[in-house]
């Protein structure tokens, strides 16, 4: 569903990424990983927009999404996670994922302002719709607290059900366990098993090797800002390229 | 409170009731306090309170600080004044079509410096505001140039203008509470949520799939219109404009009732409005000082309720409540 070719970012004289080439196919849970500068984050940027490429080509379904504004990629079926939550915390945790199903609907300046009823009934609809994935992250029964009193943990699932609320095909999850204890870990691997199984295809980063290789369908090992290697979690392990390369530089495995 | 419960569920309703309670109180006011020269201060109170929503909408819901609601203000009033007193049209209809000119500058503006952030917005809508000046005082075929308009008709249908204080008081005060109650809807809707998003992170709500450039363009216009109608409400009432209306310092003097009233809440721009005209009235014997009065009060206020007055006092209260129940 995914299908990234020759993709290239410079940003001056450095090159970030260079002949990337992968793709994803759809309901899978693909992992990238790397050591730090390897270009991970780099990647996620230009998939959703944040950056434009350089060179390269990124195929949604077919649709050639390369270099859009993040908002239209966004609706052409790309949410995504932060490695810093990015929860509204101006607004309830309700608020944050019914912005999740905001592009569903039309109420515009005048009838929203006028409170007409069919403005009431989108907002009853989005409403049960972040409802149902606020259940599913696990965080329903605190819908109405403001979303700043959160945990960093609790943030993470705000930001899932916000994603899971756009109906996306595809949720690129940035370094997810990141800042979680073991437990909290294993509840998000639960997560991300549920979010593939819902149908939705998840590309997601991580350093923690056993949280990766236990998820995973297939991993990219970037290096460099280079495709290293691909393959099942046990082909990525016996890969003597992938062991030389993390061999003294990475702490986690 | 199961009526209370089932208003806050129904934001339109909640938002009704209130406006509704509000409007009924100030349509009582005359009748208990009879007539007189307050009524004069309280009609400006109305006018005001309608740049000052704008500004709210714009700056408090959405983060855009704007300078040029003195311009909209002005553009609704000189354009109301030509169409009613040049044209000829009736009063009610010139106010609306001047919105129409209110609304194309503002998309027009908007679409090009709402790309600009924080104080860059600030600058580029300040340099407009300075623009429209000019054109008022140098136009003088059509705005009567620096020495204005006068003989603008009083606001009126079929015949039926406002004459009094005590009329031009049950006219305005009524479109003042349904804009304010437009404005509390809009903020409550789903256009709302996603302004409050975009002011703390503009690039996370793009990544929902949201066309952010869209909805800061749409406040900025409707944002705009408020302004615009209290020109229009102004020129009509006052009867005369001059380059003074909706100055730069007028748009600067909204900036100050927000920040008095507090920026964060549509009905700190009511509480605003009603303190810096209050202030205005009774600080005039003191006519030398008025500047300086005005000035300490604002810092007095900052330093007390660094969010304003409004906001200061919810929280002040819920303090209170907080700490009685410990």
């Amino acid at each position: 569903m995914l299908k990234v070719s020759s993709l290239e970012k410079r940003f001056g004289g450095l090159t970030a990424l260079k002949d990337v080439h992968f793709s994803v196919t759809q309901g899978q849970i693909k992992a990238v990983i790397g050591p730090n500068g390897a270009g991970k984050t780099t990647l996620f940027n230009l998939i959703a927009g944040t950056l434009r490429p350089t060179a390269g080509d990124i195929r949604l379904d077919g649709e050639a999404i390369a270099g859009l504004p993040s908002s239209r990629i966004g609706m052409a079926g790309i949410a995504r996670t932060f490695q810093q939550p990015q929860v509204f915390t101006s607004l309830t945790i309700l608020e944050n994922a019914m912005l999740g199903g905001h592009r569903y609907h039309r109420g515009d300046f005048l009838s929203c302002g006028l409170g007409l009823r069919h403005t009431r009934r989108e907002e009853e609809k989005l409403r049960e719709r972040a409802e149902k994935w606020l259940e599913f992250a696990g965080i329903g029964d605190i819908a109405h607290r403001n979303a700043s009193e959160l945990p960093l943990g609790q943030q993470r699932y705000v930001e899932i059900a916000r994603a899971m609320a756009t109906g996306s095909k595809l949720i690129l999850m940035d370094e997810p366990a990141a800042g979680l204890d073991d437990t909290e870990t294993r509840e998000l691997g639960d997560m991300v098993r549920a979010i593939s199984e819902s149908g939705t295809t998840v590309l997601l980063i991580d350093h923690h090797m056993d949280f990766v290789m236990s998820l995973a369908d297939e991993v990219l090992v970037l290096n460099f800002g280079e495709r290293l290697a691909e393959g099942t979690p046990h082909e990525i392990q016996n890969s003597q390229v992938v062991i030389d390369a993390y061999l003294g530089t990475d702490d986690d495995a | 409170m199961s009526v209370v419960a089932t208003l806050n569920k129904n934001p339109v309703r909640r938002n009704t009731a209130q406006v509704g309670l509000f409007l009924i109180a100030m349509l009582l006011v005359p009748v208990v306090f009879g007539t007189g020269y307050y009524l004069n201060m309280m009609i400006f109170i109305a006018i005001l309170a309608l740049p000052a929503l704008g500004l709210s909408l714009l700056s408090g819901l959405a983060g855009q600080l704007a300078i040029s609601h003195g311009a909209f203000f002005a553009i609704g009033a000189y354009g109301s004044a030509i169409l009613s007193a040049r044209a000829g049209l009736s009063p009610v209809l010139s106010t609306l079509l001047a919105q129409i000119l209110v609304a194309v500058i503002a998309a027009g503006i908007g679409a090009v410096v709402l790309r600009l952030r924080s104080h860059y917005l600030a600058i580029a809508t300040l340099s407009f505001a300075i623009i429209v000046e000019l054109v008022i005082e140098e136009w003088r075929g059509m705005t009567g140039g620096m020495q204005g308009m006068l003989g603008i008709p009083p606001m009126g249908l079929f015949g039926y203008e406002a004459s009094s204080d005590v009329q031009f008081y049950y006219v305005y005060w009524p479109i003042t509470a349904l804009m304010l109650l437009f404005a509390l809807n809009l903020a409550s809707s789903r256009i709302g949520r996603a302004l409050r998003a975009i002011r703390e992170g503009e690039p996370i709500v793009s990544s929902l799939g949201i066309h952010t450039a869209g909805y800061k363009t749409g406040i900025y216009v409707v944002s705009s219109v408020f302004a615009g109608i209290g020109g229009a409400l102004y020129a009509h009432f006052v009867g005369f404009v001059t380059p003074a209306t909706g100055s730069i310092m007028f748009a600067i003097e909204i900036i100050m009732v927000l920040a008095l009233g507090g920026f964060d809440r549509l009905w700190g721009a009511l509480i605003g409005v009603a303190l810096i005209t209050l202030l205005n009235e009774y600080a005039l014997g003191f006519a030398d000082y008025k500047k300086i009065i005005l000035g300490v009060t604002l810092i007095a206020v900052m330093l007390v309720f660094p969010r304003g007055l409004l906001p200061g006092l919810i929280d002040l209260a819920r303090h209170r409540r907080i700490a009685r129940a410990a």
